[in-house]
Formats: C-alpha cells, sequence, structure tokens
C-alpha cells in the first residue's frame, strides 16, 4: 500500500477545531505541508486542536515541528465522530532558543480518524506549532 | 484581528482596593463597593479590553485573590503561569507601597525565565489630605522594575481602566513579539 503524509490538507485533512486562532496565523497551518506557514497561541493553556483524516488510517511515524511546547498529550479516536478519545502519547519536550523544536513519535497501534493535540503547557506565554506530518496508510474511506 | 487571552494576577496588601479596582472595572464604574469584605479565595472577573488603535483586542482573566498573609500559600496554585500583573498599593499606606517589592517577586517567581508584563497602581488618590507615598516616588520606583504606572481613585471612578488598557497594550505587543520570533525560527 502507498505511504503518504496522512495530515495533510492536500490529502483530505482538516483541522476541524483550534482553541486559539489569529487570522493571520489560522490552524490549516499546520497541515498545509510548508513548515514556514504556523498557528500560534493566543493565551493561556492548555490549548488543543484537532485533526481529522475523513478515513481510517494507520500512523506509524509522527512529526511535530513547534516552538515553546512544554508539555504535549496526544489522543485519538477511530470513531466516525469526534468522540472517545484515548490518549496515546505524552511527552515533555525540550526547548532550546532560536531552534524550532522537532519531535518525532514512532507510533504503536496507531490506527486513527482523528488526533488531538492538547498543550498543557509552554515555555512562554504563547507556543506555535509550524507542522504535523504522519507517515502511514489509509486503512479504509468512509463510506 | 486576534483576540488574545491573558491571566491577569492582582497582588497587593489587605485593603488597598484590589476587590473595588476589579469590580469597578467590571461593571464599567456602575458599581463601588462601599463596605469592605476581606477576600478570602479569589475571584474572577473576565473582561474584554480593545487595543487602542488595532483591531485586536485581549480577554482579561482577572485573578482577584486574597492579600491577607493568612492565605498565601494558596496563591501559588491561584498565581499559576500568569500573563500579566496588575501590582495595588494604597497611596495613603507607606507599608504597603513597601509591600510591592515584595509582592513583584512573588509573581514573577511564577514564570522564571519569562517576562511579566505589568503595571503599578497607586490607589485611594481621592485622599490627598492623607496621602503619604510621593507620586514621583512611586514613579521611579515602578520604572525601575519595568512597570507602568498610574493612580486612580477607585471611589471618585477615576483612571480605574488605565491600568487595564495598558496591560492589554502590553501583553498584545509581547504576543507581535513572539509571533516575530516564531517566523524568523525557519
Amino acid at each position: 500500500m502507498r505511504k503518504l503524509d496522512l495530515c495533510l490538507s492536500s490529502e483530505g485533512s482538516e483541522v476541524i477545531l483550534a482553541t486559539s486562532s489569529d487570522e493571520k496565523h489560522p490552524p490549516e497551518n499546520i497541515i498545509d505541508g510548508n513548515p514556514e506557514t504556523f498557528w500560534t497561541t493566543t493565551g493561556m493553556f492548555p490549548q488543543e486542536f484537532i485533526i481529522f483524516f475523513h478515513k481510517h488510517v494507520k500512523i506509524e511515524r509522527l512529526v511535530i515541528q513547534s516552538y515553546f511546547v512544554r508539555t504535549l498529550r496526544i489522543e485519538k479516536s477511530t470513531s466516525k465522530e469526534p468522540v472517545d478519545f484515548e490518549q496515546w502519547i505524552e511527552k515533555d519536550l525540550i526547548h532550546t532558543e532560536g531552534q524550532l523544536q522537532n519531535e518525532e513519535f514512532v507510533a504503536r497501534d496507531g490506527y486513527a480518524t482523528y488526533l488531538r493535540f492538547v498543550i498543557i503547557s509552554a515555555f512562554d506565554h504563547f507556543a506555535s506549532v509550524h507542522s504535523i506530518s504522519a507517515d502511514g496508510t489509509v486503512i479504509s474511506d468512509f463510506a | 484581528m486576534v483576540k488574545l487571552a491573558a491571566k491577569c494576577i492582582l497582588a497587593g496588601d489587605p485593603t488597598v482596593g484590589k476587590t473595588a479596582l476589579a469590580q469597578i472595572f467590571r461593571s464599567d464604574g456602575a458599581h463601588f463597593q462601599k463596605n469592605y469584605t476581606l477576600t478570602t479565595g479569589v475571584d474572577l472577573v473576565v473582561k474584554t479590553v480593545p487595543v487602542p488603535d488595532t483591531g485586536d483586542s485581549v480577554e482579561l482573566f482577572i485573578f482577584d485573590s486574597a492579600g491577607k498573609e493568612l492565605f498565601s500559600e494558596m496563591l501559588d496554585k491561584l498565581w499559576e503561569s500568569p500573563n500579566v500583573l496588575c501590582l495595588v498599593y494604597d497611596v495613603t499606606s507607606e507599608q504597603s507601597f513597601n509591600s510591592c517589592a515584595k509582592w513583584l517577586e512573588k509573581a514573577r517567581a511564577q514564570i522564571p525565565g519569562s517576562s511579566l508584563p505589568g503595571v503599578l497602581v497607586g490607589n485611594k488618590a481621592d485622599l490627598a489630605g492623607r496621602r503619604v507615598v510621593d507620586s514621583a516616588q512611586a514613579q521611579a520606583w515602578a520604572l525601575g522594575q519595568g512597570l507602568e504606572y498610574f493612580e486612580t481613585s477607585v471611589k471618585e471612578m477615576e483612571n480605574y481602566e488605565a491600568p487595564f488598557v495598558c496591560l492589554a497594550k502590553q501583553f498584545h505587543h509581547l504576543y507581535q513579539e513572539k509571533v516575530e520570533v516564531f517566523q524568523a525560527l525557519v
């Protein structure tokens, strides 16, 4: 089966919820495949966003590029609706001044229809997410 | 257009007028509380403040917590991750002014490594005959600490909005600075 970046909006994925939105830096920037564009949080934590694949996928590897993110929790759902999220990954990231955080997760049990990213805390008043990509395969399209 | 959200902690000795300031700000000058009630836990006042000369705004979550020493242990939890600080003293009380350094230190210790925008507010400016803290002295101290200085009379409803508008402006400025940092990363 063809492996691809499942998160890309060009592959049909969509950010269906984000708790912050600056018109100039909307959440769509996370999945546009361009790390130069980004989504910003606009004050106070936690902050979260949900990516919907519009199909059943199996994720093998997940990469998140961000800045100032401290504690990140990722939950996933295999439902057709954005419900029944279960905890998947939680990690404290490291901050290096002036350098984009480039965090890679090798996924176990990567079956999902939705991913929910919760930025629990940050190293500053604001954080940014530049890109999220998920290598994996499409299991099935929605009927 | 962006709407930011900021946790604002209101700090200062008991009876300087923290609650009165928060309440008059919330009610746009409609409500001055004449009787003193000791704040024991925390009151939350939420209000959106437009940032002058922009289409943007800041939703302030003002945590009005107890100034009494007795409740200071609770503050560590209530004051977690502040975004801006509103430090209040009473211009008729030398003690309340002297305590500001302690309050400022306690607030800044909550977010080591990040800057905490703030204002210093001298309240009860209407009590001219009883004033003991000189404006110039307070202003000089505020400047040295990187705080903007305001005098208010909550009782006379004077200047009670300015400190909060200033906090909104400072926080908005900080946001723009960070966005520039994010932009320069890639």
